[in-house]
């Protein structure tokens, strides 16, 4: 069986390069206007696109540079410069495709002039803007969103909305704009519109067959974290939800054996994100749900908007503690009926990734399926051991036979 | 002479007349832990006072670790209740002010740091260390753990992992604000420590007493100002007092900050007063110490200081007294080459601002806390860079050693703007990558040796 017959290829995938090749052409207008921020994936992207702001992720220009296998290329241009092979490879990558964008893809991101960063998914990204704002003159904002260890205390709430309101009086200094009230709330009922049709999309996996494998989910979330709070996001997730729910009911599956399900957790191996998952394919194991792409499932809404933002910023997953993060493991694994997982121990990725292997015993002590840790890097393919990594999946799969 | 007697006259045969004096009075807690570190340091080195950080600065790294540890030891044995930290910027008055000792967690070199079967191998050295200190029966005289939340993301996931594998600890958590010093992150680490005075409370039955925060306040302040002025004066006379002394010092007060460490610190400051006023030099080290306090250039120039290599180490929460013992196991070299430091258990935390009083302790902690030297694991990289470029262009520093810590994302994000800085003003540098176990030993003081020659050819 080759690879296309075991795995179905979204027919969504041609609307998904449409909207990204749109994305960064919106971004190289914005930058010639002196009117482009650098964002981080938690970051209330609400608020800029309000304001008239054009954004771009360096994110997932780092999954680009992953998936089109030059990571060590251009990581090498930041260890080049002094920066450790051991700090984030996102943050490598971006870095390196700063200081040398003739030697980067697509030439590098259109050049910022302000940077935007919230440390709701990690320290690093504060660091990693700072080091970037040296390079490019760019000033930072930090978002400030503290860790919340139980439940977000009112102290906490006060801080991150006062954050919120400094945003604005920040952007509206740097970029000579105004926060229109109508246009946040138009941009924030498409953002949550666009997460109402992914989380919906999401959840149809929860039949089966599941109508989505891993790397369906890692390439169709992109919009969902570079424009949501656009127009053109929403119609990309209603073709996507159609498209989903066409194949639940017509019983059709993301694999066409689908023999084990699986929860994978963290984020993927970009430079071989279609070889790992679809080598699994071949095998009948798809993966109906992961950690990562549910990240992206609060909706902003009510008369308060602020509140609200301050309210889904501060408590996404990984600005959680770690029995949060076991809690909702679990509760994917019951929801999605799901037979064991994979924890992906990514050492770029220090606050997604440390705590993992107590995780996967307090997991697997609360849902009685196994669960195995592979450890590799998710754009820096030199800290991958593909057969290090192949020998435990397959211990992993030998449970179920 | 019954038995009573007789252990009657023993004890008073060994025990000080002060501790006496304190014994009999209905005395606060940081003056009952300054009569108990008394006893402990004098059975412990058969000496008195002023001596104990001359024979600490004696003793190999290892040694230092374990008297750390037989003294909490003997703390705890004598009923008291001792919290560790992880993070400098801790406030250790709050602590007091509950009638609780708070103990700085120092890395031990001899640990190996291994457990991967609950962190992996890219958790940063710090961590593991700490965490395999634990995990090897360590630190069993704690009765609880402090860690910093919103600082790195290692020591936030520790803390969590912690939790769970040491479930019968009591793990504490103070989140800070990453942003710099406003009303808003003032507001936000006051309550995170009015909540922590009210944990503190209910988990060892000790509510706050405002007498006891005084004390700990000017304990406290006293220890900083004292220290501050060593730091500013070591720039001028690099030997007076020596590294090792200085960050000895400083070390054992983070261990267990008592009101005994000040006899000793007072000594060392009338030490280099009267150095300094010899050689004519008191106005010039009160500049420099103006200079560092308020993070503006220092009034000073090469030409007015004694001839010796002077270094500026930098980096983030690398030990200074395994420092110092590293470059004073080195042949031919000396610690005292490192003219001022500014790592975190070190430098960034003697230079915390005094705290002041008010009718609001925890705003007035929070104040001196975010008013401290900027850490990498804060908001505030081109101010942090400024300062080093002002003291690098004194041009009185020969070159600057970079320790970072393996896997330490702050350390090592902040480490290329600093090498990028000495480059442009035409200072050397020497990357020194640095794990807590100096597993690497022989090549570190390979490059230090190296290095130190390299300046000395150049000169």
């Amino acid at each position: 069986m080759s690879e296309e017959k075991a795995y179905r290829r979204l027919e969504t995938s041609q609307l998904l390069q449409q909207i990204s090749f749109r994305h960064m052409l919106e971004a190289h207008a914005a930058s010639e206007d002196g009117n482009l921020t650098w964002i981080t994936s938690g970051f209330p992207v609400e608020i800029p696109i309000a304001m008239g702001i054009g954004v771009v992720y360096p994110e997932q220009y780092a999954a680009i540079v992953g998936a089109q296998k030059v990571g060590p290329d251009i990581c090498g241009l930041a260890e080049e410069y002094g920066y450790s092979n051991e700090l984030c490879s996102y943050a490598r990558a971006s870095i390196g495709a700063t200081i040398k964008p003739d030697q980067s893809p697509l030439g590098g991101l259109p050049r910022p002039q302000a940077l935007l960063a919230c440390n709701n998914i990690c320290g690093t990204v504060l660091r990693w803007y700072d080091a970037v704002s040296e390079l490019t003159g760019a000033p930072v904002y930090l978002f400030d969103t503290p860790p919340i260890d139980d439940e977000q205390l009112p102290h906490h709430v006060a801080y991150v909305r006062q954050g919120l309101h400094k945003l604005v009086d920040f952007l509206a200094k740097k970029f000579d704009t105004t926060m229109e009230k109508e246009n946040l709330r138009k941009v924030s009922q498409y953002s949550s519109d666009a997460i109402r049709l992914w989380i919906d999309s999401l959840e149809a996996c929860k039949n089966k067959p599941s109508p989505l494998n891993c790397a369906d989910r890692f390439l169709t979330m992109a919009p969902v974290v570079s424009s949501r709070g656009k127009d053109y996001c929403v119609e990309f997730y209603q073709a996507l939800n159609d498209e989903v729910r066409g194949r639940v009911k017509d019983g059709i599956g993301a694999i066409r054996d689908e023999r084990v399900r699986l929860l994978w957790d963290n984020i993927p191996p970009w430079f071989q994100i279609f070889r790992f998952f679809n080598g699994l394919a071949k095998k009948g194991v798809v993966f109906p749900a992961d950690t990562y792409t549910h990240a992206w499932s609060g909706k902003v809404s009510g008369d308060d908007l602020y509140g609200s933002i301050t309210e889904v910023y501060s408590n996404v997953y990984l600005n959680k503690g770690l029995e949060a993060k076991a809690d909702k493991m679990v509760q994917l694994i019951k929801d999605y009926a799901l037979d064991g997982f994979i924890m992906f121990s990514v050492r770029s990725c220090k606050r997604y990734s440390l705590g993992q292997m107590v995780t996967r015993e307090l997991v697997t002590e609360r849902t009685g399926v196994p669960g195995t840790i592979i450890e590799g890097d998710m754009v820096d393919s030199r800290l991958f051991n593909d057969a290090q990594i192949q020998t435990r999946v397959e211990a992993l799969l030998e449970m179920f036979v | 002479m019954n038995k009573f007697s007789l252990v009657a006259i023993v004890l008073l045969y060994y025990i000080p007349l002060d501790m006496f004096f304190y014994a009999t009075e209905t005395c606060n807690h940081v003056r009952f832990w300054t009569w108990n570190i008394n006893i402990i340091r004098d059975k412990m080195y058969k000496t008195k006072g002023n001596a104990l950080h001359k024979v600490d600065s004696l003793l190999s790294d290892g040694e230092v670790i374990d008297s750390s540890t037989e003294r909490l030891r003997n703390l705890s044995k004598q009923g008291g209740t001792i919290i560790g930290y992880l993070y400098p910027h801790t406030p250790i008055e709050l602590f007091l002010a509950h009638g609780l000792t708070p103990s700085l967690m120092r890395v031990d070199p001899q640990m190996s740091a291994g457990f991967e079967d609950s962190l992996q191998t890219f958790a940063c050295a710090f961590t593991r260390n700490v965490y395999s200190q634990r995990a090897h029966g360590g630190f069993i005289d704690y009765s609880g753990f402090l860690f910093p939340g919103n600082t790195c993301d290692a020591l936030q996931n520790v803390g969590d992992v912690w939790r769970q594998r040491f479930s019968e600890d009591t793990v504490l958590r103070l989140t800070y604000p990453v942003s710099p010093r406003s009303e808003s992150t003032v507001s936000f680490l006051a309550e995170e420590m009015r909540l922590l005075s009210k944990a503190l409370e209910r988990q060892y039955g000790k509510s706050f007493s405002q007498d006891e925060y005084s004390t700990a306040v000017s304990l406290v302040n006293s220890f900083r100002t004292g220290a501050q002025f060593l730091y500013a004066s070591r720039i001028v006379n690099p030997e007076t007092p020596s590294y090792r002394e200085l960050v000895g010092l400083v070390v054992d007060f983070m261990v267990a900050p008592v009101e005994g460490l000040l006899r000793d610190l007072d000594e060392m400051v009338s030490v280099a007063k009267s150095t300094n006023d010899a050689q004519g030099k008191a106005g010039l080290v009160e500049n420099v110490l103006q200079g560092l306090m308020a993070g503006t250039p220092l009034q000073i120039h090469i030409e007015e200081l004694p001839e010796h290599t002077r270094l500026l180490v930098l980096g983030g929460m690398v030990d200074p007294f395994n420092l110092a013992e590293l470059v004073d196991g080195i042949e031919n070299a000396t610690a005292n080459v490192i003219a001022l430091d500014m790592l975190s258990f070190s430098f960034k935390s003697i230079f915390t601002p005094t705290v002041e009083s008010s009718n609001n302790p925890y705003i007035s902690l929070a104040k001196a806390i975010l008013g401290a030297p900027l850490e990498p694991t804060q908001e505030g990289l081109q101010r942090r860079m400024a300062f080093l470029r002002q003291l690098l262009e004194t041009h009185i520093f020969d070159g600057i050693v970079v320790c970072e810590q393996s896997f330490c994302d702050p350390d090592e994000f902040e480490a290329p703007s600093m090498y990028r800085i000495a480059d442009e003003i035409g200072i050397p540098s020497l990357r020194l990558p640095i794990d807590p176990e100096l597993s690497d030993r022989g090549r570190l003081e390979g490059r230090i040796q190296t290095f130190l020659e390299t300046l000395e050819e150049d000169k």
